[in-house]
Order: C-alpha cells, then structure tokens, then sequence
C-alpha cells in the first residue's frame, strides 16, 4: 500500500504523456474560436437609416448619434464595445451584424473609429431641416400608409396644414385664408 | 414551517418592540423598528433566532420619506426565508447604534455605510474604509444629491514623517495588479496580527447604476463587470432582484439556461483555484493540467454564450441565446471528457504530499467564529456550516435537481480544497440533470413592466460564496441597488485564520478563501521586535479581477 501511495505523484507523468501539448502556436496557427463567438460588429451602410435604436440599446455607449442641421452621425467606437451584441438584436432593420473579428489592436485611435454619416432630408413645405433620413421615412410609410401624406413635413408645416384643412372643412374659403 | 408560522414566532419575540411587521414575498419579512431599538432586535434574530446575517443597505431615502434608512437582511437558512430590521435614521444628523459587538459580521457593512452615507454609528470607532485617504471631509458620494459626475479635487492630508530608516510598503498603484493589502504582523515567524487594507478598486458601481446612463435593461452588463471570474453570478443576481420586485414570470427554459451557466462558470472558477492553490505550493505541474482541463470549459462556455467570460447574455425577464441540440450534444462531450480527465487530477492533487501535507491543519477556521462571522461558500463548508444558497433559497432551476453539498468539520486548507474538489464533481452532475429535464418554450417575458418603490432581492450561489443583491426599484432605473460579493463576507474571517499561524502558510490560507480582489496579493511582513518593514510579493494569481465593488 505504501508504495503504491508513494508512486502516485508519478502518475502525472501518463496523464502529461497522454494529453500531449495542448498549447496553439498562435497566430500562426489559426485562433480557436468557436461559431458562436462574438467580436467587432459591422454596420450595414446600404441598410442603417440613422434611427439610433442600437445607441439606445448599447451598454458602455459605444455607439453614439450626432445630430446636426443637415446629417445625422452614427459613430462606432470600437474601444469602448464590450461586443455583447445588443445594437444588433435591436436594429429594426438588421443593419449591424456581429462578426468573428476580434484582433483590433490599433497604434491610432483612429482605427477604432467607424463613424457613418445619413443626410437628413428637408420639409417639402418650408424646406428645414426635418431631422429625418429618407429612409426613416420610407420605413414609417411602409408601416403606416396614411403617414404618406403628410410625413414629409417638419412639425411646424404639419401644423399649419392641419389648420388650413381644418379651416377649410369649417366653410372658410382659400383666399380668405391666405389673405 | 410555513411564513405564518414564522411570523407568529417574530411576532411573539419582536411585537414589543417592533414599529410594523410585514411580509414581502419578494424580500422576506421586514420588521420596522426604532432605532433605540435595533441592538435589542438585532441581537434576538441574530441569537435567539440563529439567523445568519447576510448584508445590510444603507438608503438615502430623504426624497422618499426625509430618512436615512439602514435594511439589516438575516436569513434563516434551514427555513429558506429572510429577516430584515429596517430602521431609519435622522435626515440631518443620521446616527444608529452600532451592532458590530452582537453581529461581528456587521462590523464592514457599518464602516461602509459611514463612508459612503455619512451614518454615524455609536459607540464605535468609525475611520475611512471604502474611500481614498484624500477624498474630502462631508461629501458622502451615495447620497442622493450628489451627482454621480462629481469627481472632487484631492484633499491635501498631511501625514507625519515617519522615523528611522524608510522602507517602501505596498503600492497602491490603480494600474498595477494590486488591489488589496494586507498587513502582517510577526513576532519571527509567528503572525500575531492581521490589517487589511482593501477597495483599491472601489468603481463606484452602485452609484453609476443610479444615474441616467443606465436603465434597467442596461445594468446586467454593468454588473457582469463587478468580478472578471464570476461575473454571470451577479449578471443573475440582479436580474433576480428585479425581476423579484416586480413578480417578472420568467420562461422556464430561460431559468434552466441560466442554471447551466452558473454551473459552467463555477466549474471553471474552482478549477483556476485549484490550479492557482497547486501553484502556490509549488506543485506547478498541478496548475499546468488544471488550466489544461479548464480550457476545455472556457471554449464550452464560448459556445454557450458566445464569450469565454463576461458572457452578455443576460437580460431582466429572460436569456438572449438558447440551446439547440448541437450545443447539448458539445455539453455532454465536454462533461464525459473533464469527468475522466478531473478525476485522474483530483485523485492526484488530493494524495500528493506538496499538498496535503502544506493544506492539513493550516488556517484553521473554528465553526463557531465562521458562524460569528456569517461566512458563505465554500469557507462556510469546510468550517461545518451546512449552507449553500442553491439550496436554501432556492432560484431558477436549482429546485428541480438534487446535489449534495458538500461539508468539512476540520476547517483547514486542506478542507477547503477538498469541498471545492466535490463541488466539481456536483456541478457536472447538476448540468446533466438540467440537460435531461430541459422545457421547451420561449426564453425572454414577454411583459415587462417595473414599478417604482418596491424591494427585491436575490440571492446566487457563486463559486465563492452566497452573493447577495438588494434592489430598490425607481423610474426606469434602480433606486438603490446593494451588492454584496461573496469575498465580502469572507475576508474578515482571514483574520482568525492567519492569527497565530506559521508565516509560511499564509500565502495558502489567503488564498483559500478565494479571494476575488485581484492578480497579485503583496504582503507587508512588520516584525514587531525589530520593527522592520520588508514587502513579500508572495501570491500570483493570474486572471483574477476585482471584485469588491
């Protein structure tokens, strides 16, 4: 009994000879990933219509919208994503795709940065800005056609035409309304 | 024993003194009381009732009530069912009496709470614990109109120079892996006294939650960064807390997905334990093939989840990834595969004089001072405390599989060991039974609405210890959300573990709780004769993250 307890430790021996060397020559080798992984998420630019449900979705605010007179900016910042995956469950449109990529190391931060830029469409009535991408558009009028007709309009021209219609079904005449 | 029953028991004991006695499914039993009153309360649920203290928050309700409000959970582990004295506190100068000489496990929670909120405690001695040394005088960051951007500039502090020749102790250094510190005091080789010195990776978690960058659905990946080992554990306990408060009905096979989960992590964190134990007695090879054997789970729980940690797929109400039936298959490859594999490596590691012979009968915890200090995990079970969350309080899927819990009575290393070595064991049983009984049906709740001002909490066995959440619900994020890491509750019992031991074991005894702070303890040895302050950078613990809040 004795002995055998005491040749036990050398039983690590087999165990090591058996399970060989497990260690990956990496990057030489290919990384051992597995299908689910996932990385770096990719933005579908023929898709994304600016709506910015992904950066209300995204934990550590990764993506970010900017919104100024004339464009709406949907920035990527690679080194803040913690590549959960939210911004793509999200997306109504299915615009972001979570890739495989993860080998982001980058000597500029630069490189971490995607940044998509959407012109937003202007008021057909006064010609503002109407804080909306034609494809925002598009997609409510696909799910509500009687937005059709007036969803072109900034708020301030829905307004007035909302009265003039109303005005109009009360009896008034166009050109009293005008003048 | 029914929850009337039990009311009528703290009904008869506490009636004289309690303000109001209510029952809240989601919490427990909550008993308002006076706070002349709560050394009286605390020492009948603590002593007469023998209820283990679990944790305690301190709220800054003043926008609610005009108090400041301190919630003392205890929980009744045979009966499955928690205790909490609530008490409130004056708005302009809050002052509690202090319970830390009834409840010795209190004594963190306090110090806490007057760091963070500014409750005094009476008749103890209270001095700076969570924040830096520099932070300034009065501004107590939890409070509710501090806002969470507030980054004060450092207080100047002058600090007499010390006598005699200067010898660099511990750095402190945020980047460097050094968190934590600890202070030994030595007569020779004999440890007679122990400081320590913690919260070098205080984030302020809590706070950020509360802020208007955070929602609801945003916080499980805030909380899955609390610890970088067992950070589904707390992804989980907050989910549960939530979903708790607002009676959320997740799907069954959600439950189930997050029990398998929780059971994979656990099987990697005890195998880097063991490994990093292995290491630290020099028995290299043993780390070598317990790291090999974990690999195998770390690209099963990438497949799983689809990372090999922070996994992300938690949500309040529900999972984001399920299971099909060529992952199930891959779970059950990899389970025979790290059986036969574990097995070999556990018969070695336990029989292999490095270790047993440096594990047996060294750091020695006493069942009645793990029982004082209401120690959780596997420190609880190597010590004779039959406690396991999983079990007692049960959540998701753990009532619909039977598993031993393992428990020691000598409370040494080497029991700590061996309970960590059975759990393995458990654990790939526990995954099986969840395979063999997984329900069909979707993963996500499909309503989800959370109301305002309601109490949740929840509770899950991670591989450390019972960590524990509390949550107060607010608009479309929490109120206050208390969390409470396993290593929390553990740490001060280091101290009677180290006291009077061989210098040489504290190394092994430090980390035997399985400290979740960080990758590299340093020790300062004091020798009390010659006052001589040397730096020993004795523990390497390699992927470890900080987990104190």
């Amino acid at each position: 009994m004795s002995l055998k307890k005491l040749l036990k430790p050398f039983k690590l021996i087999s165990i090591a000879h058996k399970s060989g060397v497990v260690t990956v020559l990496y990057p030489y080798q290919k990384p051992l990933i597995t299908t689910e992984f996932r990385g770096k998420i990719s933005i579908d630019a023929t898709k994304c219509m600016g709506c910015g449900a992904c950066v209300n979705a995204c934990p550590p605010n990764a993506l970010t919208l900017s919104r100024r007179d004339d464009t709406i900016v949907l920035n990527y910042f690679i080194g803040r994503c913690i590549f959960c995956g939210r911004c793509a469950e999200v997306c109504p449109v299915g615009a972001i795709t979570v890739t495989h990529e993860f080998e982001l190391a980058s000597a500029s931060t630069r490189d971490l940065n995607e940044s998509l830029v959407h012109r937003v469409e202007k008021c057909s009535g006064c010609g503002g800005g109407l804080g909306a991408t034609s494809r925002m558009l598009q997609y409510v009028i696909l799910r509500s056609p009687a937005s059709e007709n007036y969803v072109h309009l900034c708020p301030n021209c829905r307004k007035k035409k909302l009265i003039q219609s109303l005005a109009m079904k009360m009896g008034a005449r166009t050109e009293d309304y005008e003048g | 024993m029914s929850v009337k029953e039990i009311m009528d028991i703290i009904r008869e004991k506490l009636g004289g003194i309690a303000e109001d006695i209510r029952y809240v499914e989601s919490a427990g039993i909550i008993v308002r009381v006076k706070p002349v009153n709560l050394r009286e309360a605390s020492h009948i649920v603590h002593d007469v009732l023998d209820a283990y203290f679990r944790t305690m928050m301190a709220v800054d309700e003043r926008p609610i009530n005009n108090t400041f409000a301190a919630y003392y959970v205890y929980g009744l582990d045979d009966k499955g069912i928690n205790i909490i004295i609530e008490a409130h506190a004056d708005p302009y100068t809050p002052v509690l009496p202090s319970i830390a000489d009834i409840v010795p496990a209190a004594d963190w929670y306090e110090l806490e709470a007057w760091d963070l909120l500014g409750i005094k405690f009476k008749n103890r001695k209270l001095h700076r614990f969570v924040l830096p040394d520099d932070w300034p005088e009065g501004l107590y960051p939890l409070r509710r109109d501090v806002d969470y951007t507030v980054r004060p500039s450092p207080r100047i502090t002058y600090k007499p120079p010390l006598q005699g020749p200067r010898l660099p102790v511990g750095p402190y250094h945020p980047a460097l892996h050094e968190p934590e510190y600890f202070e030994l005091f030595v007569e020779g080789e004999r440890v007679v006294d122990v400081e320590y010195n913690g919260f070098h990776v205080h984030r302020g978690i809590e706070k950020l939650a509360e802020s208007p960058r955070f929602t609801y659905q945003k916080i499980p990946f805030l909380a899955e960064r609390i610890c970088g080992i067992c950070g589904f554990v707390h992804s989980v306990a907050y989910t549960l807390s939530v979903e708790n408060a607002a009676k959320i009905e997740v799907p069954e096979r959600a439950q189930y997905i997050r029990s398998i989960v929780l059971e994979v992590e656990r099987l990697h964190s005890h195998l880097l334990w063991l490994g990093v134990a292995c290491h630290l007695l020099g028995y290299d090879a043993g780390f070598m093939h317990s790291w090999r054997i974990r690999e195998k789970v770390m690209v099963l729980a990438e497949l799983l989840t689809g990372s090999r940690k922070t996994y992300g797929i938690n949500l309040v109400g529900g999972v984001r990834k399920d299971i099909n039936m060529d992952k199930i298959t891959a779970i059950r490859n990899t389970l025979a595969w790290l059986r036969s594999e574990f097995a070999k490596l556990a018969d070695l590691v336990t029989s292999v004089p490095q270790i047993v012979r440096r594990a047996r009968g060294t750091g020695i915890l006493p069942r009645d001072e793990a029982r004082k200090l209401s120690v959780v995990g596997p420190v609880a079970r190597a010590s004779g405390l039959d406690r396991d969350v999983r079990r007692d309080y049960p959540y998701c899927a753990y009532k619909d599989v039977s598993f031993r819990v393992p428990v020691y009575t000598e409370g040494d290393n080497l029991a700590r060991v061996m309970v960590r070595v059975e759990e393995i064991f458990e654990s790939m049983d526990i995954i099986d039974q969840l395979l063999d009984k997984l329900p069909g049906g979707p993963i996500m709740a499909e309503k989800m609405e959370v109301p305002a001002g309601l109490v949740g909490i929840g509770n899950v066995e991670a591989p450390r210890g019972e960590d524990i959440h509390i949550i107060i619900t607010g608009r479309g994020r929490p109120y206050r959300w208390r969390v409470r890491a396993p290593t929390y509750q553990n740490i001060p019992a280091l101290k009677v573990m180290l006291r009077d031991a061989p210098l040489a074991d504290a190394p092994l005894t430090i980390a035997s709780i399985d400290p979740c702070f960080s990758c590299t303890d340093r020790i300062v040895v004091i020798d009390l004769k010659t006052g001589k302050r040397e730096k020993l950078q004795t523990v390497s613990i390699p992927g470890e993250c900080g987990c104190e809040i």
